[in-house]
């Protein structure tokens, strides 16, 4: 027999994947560009005391309304606030929004999803048909009525828009779990003594953690735009507390003299979101497990 | 005479499906031995691959199981889910055919190997990570040191069905079931997978049923062969009793199928083939269910299923006309 003919590729196996996977990202100027932006924002939102130039609610009297200048970059509102820091100040309640409502979904969503797919059976059925209704509401109108029916704050819209994102995560978890429960490592599991919970989360789950994470970075934009759209209706954040959606509602009623107002905090919703979808899409071709041999 | 480790009694495997019940498996009967190596033999469609799978209640939901299957006196047909998991993988372990896609792909072969040894033994990690090392040299890998940390991926297949063996036998189990275990490798790493097979058996004293549709597998390896047609059993005996006399004329044929190409004065022999299909198990026989293809049938083939006959020491054969020619 010839044990050396079997013989592969050199040691040093992980460290090797993960230095491929960075190259083929980084060859995607797009997703780089769109990791950068997601990353300043995030430097922001946790950073807005440090960097901010004022204060969240300080006023300036003296300057109402004003055309960006040196000392207030880009310019004030109709209570002298300057608009850079309130924007700064902003990010903190959107990434906040975005990243607890999505991890709150997929906490939800995944297990019940998992679940659906591994058993089949009536409880697949049940939830399925559930997924299908509830993903017939456009995501927004649904967050919406559960905020409304929650009532206004930053954790109620959290709460609301999480639940919201739950639909499609389980359908994303369920089929996933579908194509990998016909794994041939499945039954190998079950062969080797293994129980429903340790085959579902240990052996499954780890298979669709590209998957999940692609859809991650398509909800929290959803999420972000949904917090802003929640505030501007008066069911996410109160006033005077700084949102992006805060901003746009107060900005309404200037719109004709000062058109800025609602255009910085526009901009930063834009940026924001599409930074997060182009971050998304450059992953998921990079973790494509069809490319990644 | 002691017990046999593994008896096996009338199992029946049915299968549920929209047109009917499909009689994979027909009332078979075997036992195992301690340290036996026991081959099964067939066809594609024969139910040696289901037999193999029901022992270890692996088959989906829509099969309807009789029959007991007695290991050590506990019929495993018959046990809780909860005591099954404790057999499974530490009493009897399962190789797969398919080496490529039976390990999971995100976890590197050590930290599976491990697993199991965890589950079963409760080992720390360390410990497993000691054992699953000896394990990988146990089974032959080159370099184990190296490979503990590979992702299966980066194994080829004869690798990769040693990494599979090498946990099938982690926590030192009496019986190793193997279905096909070469049969999606070249022939030279089915050599060395055999080879080991034989090496554990001698080392580990570990009983293997070795299911495949090779004859010159079993010749290698197995101590006793159990030929299966239709999902009935058409022939046992031992090894070389059976490739000395056999009996049953789908044994022979069989045996006239194998390649032997440096065998007979230089002229080249045609391979025999047995004419005509696997017959349909949708209905339960009524006649031998090799009939149709076989030369020696009659009218009492035709209208009669034989039963089980021993016609020489150890040897049993179910057909109204054995004989070696």
């Amino acid at each position: 027999m010839s044990v050396a003919a079997e013989t592969t590729s050199p040691a040093d196996p992980r460290a090797r994947r993960r230095r491929l996977l960075r190259k083929r990202f980084l060859r995607r100027p797009m997703a780089v560009g769109g990791l950068l932006v997601v990353a300043v924002f995030v430097v922001v939102a946790i950073f807005a005391p440090w960097l901010a130039p004022y204060g969240a609610g300080a006023t300036d009297f003296n300057s109402l309304l004003a055309h960006p200048s040196s000392k207030h970059l880009l310019g004030t509102d109709e209570l002298g606030r300057d608009v850079l820091s309130r924007v700064f100040w902003g990010a903190r309640a959107s990434m906040q929004v975005g990243f607890l409502s999505t991890m709150l979904a997929m906490v939800i969503a995944v297990p019940v999803g998992m679940v659906a797919g591994y058993y089949r059976g009536w409880v697949d059925t049940v939830i399925a048909r559930l997924t299908d209704v509830l993903l017939a509401f456009p995501f927004l109108i649904l967050a919406v009525g559960l905020a409304a029916i929650l009532g206004p704050s930053l954790l109620n819209a959290t709460l609301a828009l999480g639940v919201g994102a739950v639909p499609g995560f389980v359908r994303i978890a369920r089929g996933e779990m579908l194509a990998l429960r016909e794994e041939d490592y499945v039954p190998a599991a079950i062969v080797n003594g293994a129980n429903d919970a340790t085959i579902i989360f240990r052996h499954i789950l780890p298979n669709m953690t590209s998957t999940l994470l692609v859809q991650a970075t398509v909800t929290i934009p959803g999420a972000i735009v949904g917090e802003a759209v929640l505030s501007f209706l008066g069911l996410g954040v109160q006033p005077p507390t700084p949102s992006w959606g805060v901003m746009l509602q107060d900005a309404q009623s200037y719109l004709a003299q000062a058109p800025r107002l609602a255009i910085f905090p526009g901009l930063a919703i834009v940026f924001a979101a599409l930074a997060f979808n182009v971050l998304g899409d450059g992953l998921r071709d990079v973790l494509d497990p069809r490319t990644t041999r | 005479m002691t017990p046999p480790l593994l008896e096996v009694e009338d199992l029946s495997v049915r299968f549920d499906t929209d047109d009917g019940f499909v009689h994979a498996v027909d009332r078979l009967s075997f036992t195992l031995d301690t340290g036996e190596v026991l081959g099964i033999v067939g066809e594609s469609g024969c139910g040696k691959s289901v037999t193999s799978m029901a022992l270890v209640r692996l088959l989906p939901e829509t099969a309807v199981v009789g029959g007991r299957v007695l290991f050590d006196g506990v019929d495993l047909l018959g046990l809780s889910s909860r005591r099954l998991r404790q057999v499974r993988g530490r009493q009897i372990s399962y190789v797969f055919q398919e080496p490529m896609t039976s390990l999971n792909p995100v976890f590197t072969v050590g930290y599976q190997i491990g697993e199991v040894l965890r589950r079963h033994l409760g080992l720390s990690r360390a410990a497993a990570r000691d054992r699953a090392l000896e394990l990988l040299r146990l089974v032959r890998i080159p370099a184990p040191e190296r490979r503990l940390d590979d992702y299966p991926h980066q194994l080829s297949g004869g690798m990769r069905q040693r990494v599979m063996i090498a946990m099938a036998l982690a926590c030192d189990p009496k019986v190793l079931v193997a279905d096909e275990p070469t049969t999606a490798l070249d022939v030279t790493i089915q050599a060395g997978i055999l080879d080991l097979m034989r090496d554990i058996r001698e080392r580990l004293g570990t009983a293997i049923i070795l299911i495949t549709h090779n004859l010159g597998v079993v010749a290698d390896v197995a101590d006793r062969v159990l030929v299966m047609y239709a999902g009935r059993k058409a022939e046992e005996s031992g090894v070389d009793d059976l490739f000395a006399h056999p009996q049953h004329p789908y044994t022979i044929g069989l045996l006239g199928a194998i390649p032997r190409p440096y065998e007979g004065e230089g002229a080249r022999r045609r391979l025999q083939e047995i004419p005509g299909r696997v017959p349909s198990l949708r209905v339960l026989p009524t006649a031998c269910a090799f009939a149709d293809r076989c030369s020696r049938a009659d009218e009492l083939s035709r209208t009669q299923v034989p039963e089980l006959r021993e016609v020489r020491p150890r040897h049993f054969v179910a057909c109204f006309h054995p004989g070696e020619t």
